[in-house]
């Protein structure tokens, strides 16, 4: 044995180091302060939150969805803080995104969506692969529909997603493409500009009136997006140019770059900031749906239609 | 009176036998029977990613319940009792003694089981801790905190009894870990504390993590360092290499596990610390590496017709890719990018599954004849299952790595979940296929293995020569 006395001393002292340092140490230092801004379990009432958390953690939802939001994803809404986690035990941090990250869920849907979504998933998200949780009893579905309506209440969202570096001011990129735009985003020539070119090339899929529901969308398995949405007035010019020039990926919404001109992309921008409403237009009736747009050119003048090819002084 | 004591004296000696190589033979049977529900879990769970409404309204075949089964029952019950049973028979045969208790190993086994049959009975009902890899309850916390110690005990008084002056690395590894192993799972279950989120996480990943590195990797090389210079008969290249190796281990694996959560809110000197860490463990790795491809130089041809070398060899390759893989998806900028998405399934499966379940069916086929005295039933059934893991698991790895990078590209380019879970259908269904290939491979080992032990040996008469028959 006594060769190998010290070896083991080492190993020994080696290991409690370790633990010394990344257990009791971050034990001892990190101690974060409650944020105020972590769930707040205490509001809900559709059911008891806090025995829907259990449930979470039972059903082993964490396996598939996360509970915190990164630097960079995009439209998750607001950022966590240490002190969000201070009420959180176990932790739901969860370890792969298989499902959405759920961090700031609560409020998107409906409690009866989302209850219907538990019971089917697949009604209301073709293509979702989440299983079916229809086995839970009516009570144990309240609460849990209770615990995710609370994730994320008590965070107010303050920053949106913004365009990238190379669409704005802070790179050379984005310098030069500012310095080239000459149309004045809140004309309403240039949005009467815009609106030409967005009947002949977008109203196909996004409707004539923006709601999302021009004669394409019916045939789109991923719908067109709803400009009426009272979220997109936080958008920023930089935010719809780069949206309008670089299409959404996993849609069938080009990359309008190859098609249009820069300037014909910044009236397009015009125009889809005038399209906002208060309260979200939405098409919820079957009958809707099915019904295909009249297409109505808009009245407008000669120079209307064409103001930047001159005329207009 | 007398009646009784023999009835009991004769139960003890069925079910705590006292036979040699019993205790080894049992852990190794028992660890191959929980890998038959393990992976069985397993590829349900998988297929239930390609038909969603496969199973409906049992909740104990839902996808969650069977993952969290499937990850206890190969880790805890596959790779760790096979892992004591290859220990119960390493150690000895490098002390040239017995193992210090065939009773307390057999005790150990019982108790083993006993907790995975709890462990079968509470997961798929979701009776869960909610913590990822210390899912199993109070109780069953303190059967395995019972069964590690046993066994730690037990192979540490055989060490004090050897033969053999000199401690092979292979002891090195095995007496490192089950002083590790035990504390790293005291620590990191966590029953009856309640700390902070993010304590409780920083916690979590130290043990998360550790369990691989202080547990499977550990013992997995020390059977791999065992198993080569065995196999091949050719002495292990350098002892200064492999304590080299061995330190490096001990020194930098432990600190890694706040690489899990780069992007989450904890402090900035731990993720420093992890991050320098695991890119620091390339130094254990090749030097460990390095070792067996030279021990193997002018051997390589071996794996043609050596079975179990053949499992070795391909182990220590995913060995290789695996701990590359490690060290570069823990830096932060590739972190970054790959983190949450199934990429990391893939790696976690290339590790347990590619590396430490290819190097203990190595050290199950080389035991289990020298165990039981009895030759493998069917060469052939070993390298259909050989294939079958082999092909299956890399098919496994590449629909998960495609899909992982798919799914970073989605969040990458700010693309709504589902939008991309679309694209994902193909590769669960290859996926699926793999799982197929995987199980079946482990239920051909398992019919392999009941007919090596359980078909009574048929002595045959030599046949006569043909100008001997007198017609």
């Amino acid at each position: 044995m006594y060769g190998y006395r010290l070896g083991a001393i080492g190993i020994v002292i080696t290991f409690f180091t370790i633990i010394f340092s990344t257990v009791l140490m971050p034990m001892v230092l990190f101690q974060p302060k409650p944020s105020h801004h972590g769930n707040d379990y205490s509001t809900e009432t559709v059911g008891d939150a806090t025995r829907g958390r259990r449930i979470y953690i039972r059903e082993g939802c964490f396996y598939c969805h996360t509970q915190f939001t990164r630097l960079q994803d995009r439209g998750y809404g607001p950022l966590v803080q240490a002190g969000d986690y201070v009420y959180e035990t176990p932790h739901q941090l969860g370890t792969a995104r298989t499902g959405p990250d759920l961090t700031n869920e609560g409020g998107r849907f409906p409690s009866q969506w989302q209850k219907a979504h538990l019971v089917q998933p697949r009604a209301v998200k073709p293509g979702s692969i989440m299983p079916s949780f229809s086995y839970l009893s009516d009570e144990d579905m309240n609460d849990l529909v209770a615990y995710i309506q609370s994730l994320g209440n008590k965070r107010i969202p303050e920053h949106y997603v913004e365009a990238p570096a190379e669409y704005t001011d802070t790179t050379p990129a984005g310098q030069a493409l500012l310095a080239r735009r000459h149309v004045d985003t809140k004309a309403t020539a240039s949005a009467n500009a815009g609106r030409g070119i967005y009947t002949q090339n977008c109203a196909a899929c996004h409707g004539l009136d923006g709601r999302g529901n021009g004669p394409n969308s019916i045939t789109l398995e991923k719908k067109p997006a709803n400009f009426t949405r009272p979220f997109y007035k936080q958008y920023s010019d930089e935010m719809w140019f780069y949206r309008t020039s670089e299409g959404v990926a996993g849609t069938r919404m080009p990359r309008w770059n190859q098609i249009l001109t820069e300037e014909q992309r910044w009236y397009v921008v015009a125009y889809l900031k005038t399209l906002q409403k208060d309260a979200e237009e939405t098409v919820d009736k079957l009958e809707d749906v099915e019904k295909v747009e009249q297409i109505k050119l808009p009245a407008l003048t000669h120079e209307e239609y064409e103001p930047h090819t001159g005329g207009g002084e | 009176m007398r009646g009784w004591l023999k009835l009991s004296n004769s139960l003890v000696d069925k079910f705590l036998s006292n036979r040699e190589g019993s205790a080894s033979r049992n852990f190794f049977l028992s660890a191959l029977w929980w890998s038959l529900w393990g992976m069985s879990a397993g590829l349900l769970a998988g297929l239930e990613f390609s038909m969603p409404d496969l199973v409906h309204n049992v909740p104990q075949l839902a996808m969650p319940h069977l993952r969290m089964f499937h990850v206890n029952a190969v880790a805890i019950g596959w790779l760790s009792m096979g892992y004591v049973g290859s220990m119960f028979h390493m150690v000895p045969t490098l002390c040239k003694t017995k193992l210090w208790s065939e009773r307390l190993g057999n005790f150990t086994m019982w108790a083993w089981n006993v907790m995975m049959v709890g462990a079968f009975c509470t997961l798929l009902n979701g009776n869960t801790e909610g913590r990822e890899y210390a899912e199993l309850g109070a109780l069953l916390d303190v059967i395995v905190m019972i069964g590690l110690v046993t066994v730690a005990w037990n192979i540490y008084m055989t060490i004090v009894t050897r033969r053999v002056k000199k401690l092979y690395v292979s002891l090195w590894y095995f007496l490192g870990s089950l002083f590790w192993f035990p504390l790293v799972y005291i620590i990191g279950q966590r029953t009856f504390v309640s700390l902070p989120g993010l304590n409780d996480a920083i916690i979590g990943w130290f043990y998360g993590h550790n369990i691989l590195g202080m547990w499977f990797t550990t013992v997995g090389v020390g059977m791999m360092y065992f198993l080569l210079p065995r196999l091949t008969g050719a002495p292990l290249y350098s002892h200064g290499l492999s304590m080299l190796g061995f330190w490096g281990i001990a020194l930098f694996y432990a600190p890694t596990g706040t690489h899990h959560i780069l992007q989450s809110p904890v402090p900035e000197w731990l993720k420093a610390i992890a991050v320098i860490s695991s890119i620091f463990l390339l130094v254990p790795v090749f030097t460990v590496l390095t070792n067996f491809f030279m021990t193997m130089k002018g051997k390589w041809g071996m794996v043609v017709t050596d079975m179990p070398l053949r499992f070795a060899v391909t182990s220590s390759m995913f060995y290789l890719v695996t701990c590359v893989q490690g060290p570069f998806q823990a830096t932060r900028w590739v972190n970054w990018y790959l983190h949450f998405t199934q990429w990391v399934v893939g790696h976690a499966h290339l590790a347990l599954l590619g590396t430490f379940s290819f190097i203990l069916t190595s050290a199950f086929y080389y035991s289990m004849p020298r165990l039981t005295g009895r030759q493998w039933h069917s060469q052939g059934l070993i390298r259909a299952h050989y294939w079958l893991k082999f092909l299956g698991f890399l098919l496994m790895m590449t629909s998960l790595t495609i899909a992982g990078l798919v799914q970073s590209a989605g969040w990458h380019h700010g693309v709504p979940v589902d939008q991309w879970v679309i694209e994902l259908v193909p590769y669960w269904f290859l996926r699926s296929i793999s799982g197929i290939m995987i199980v079946t491979g482990q239920f051909i080992f398992a019919y392999n293995t009941y007919k090596t032990l359980y078909t009574p040996i048929v002595v045959v008469a030599p046949a006569a020569k043909p100008k001997e028959v007198k017609v």
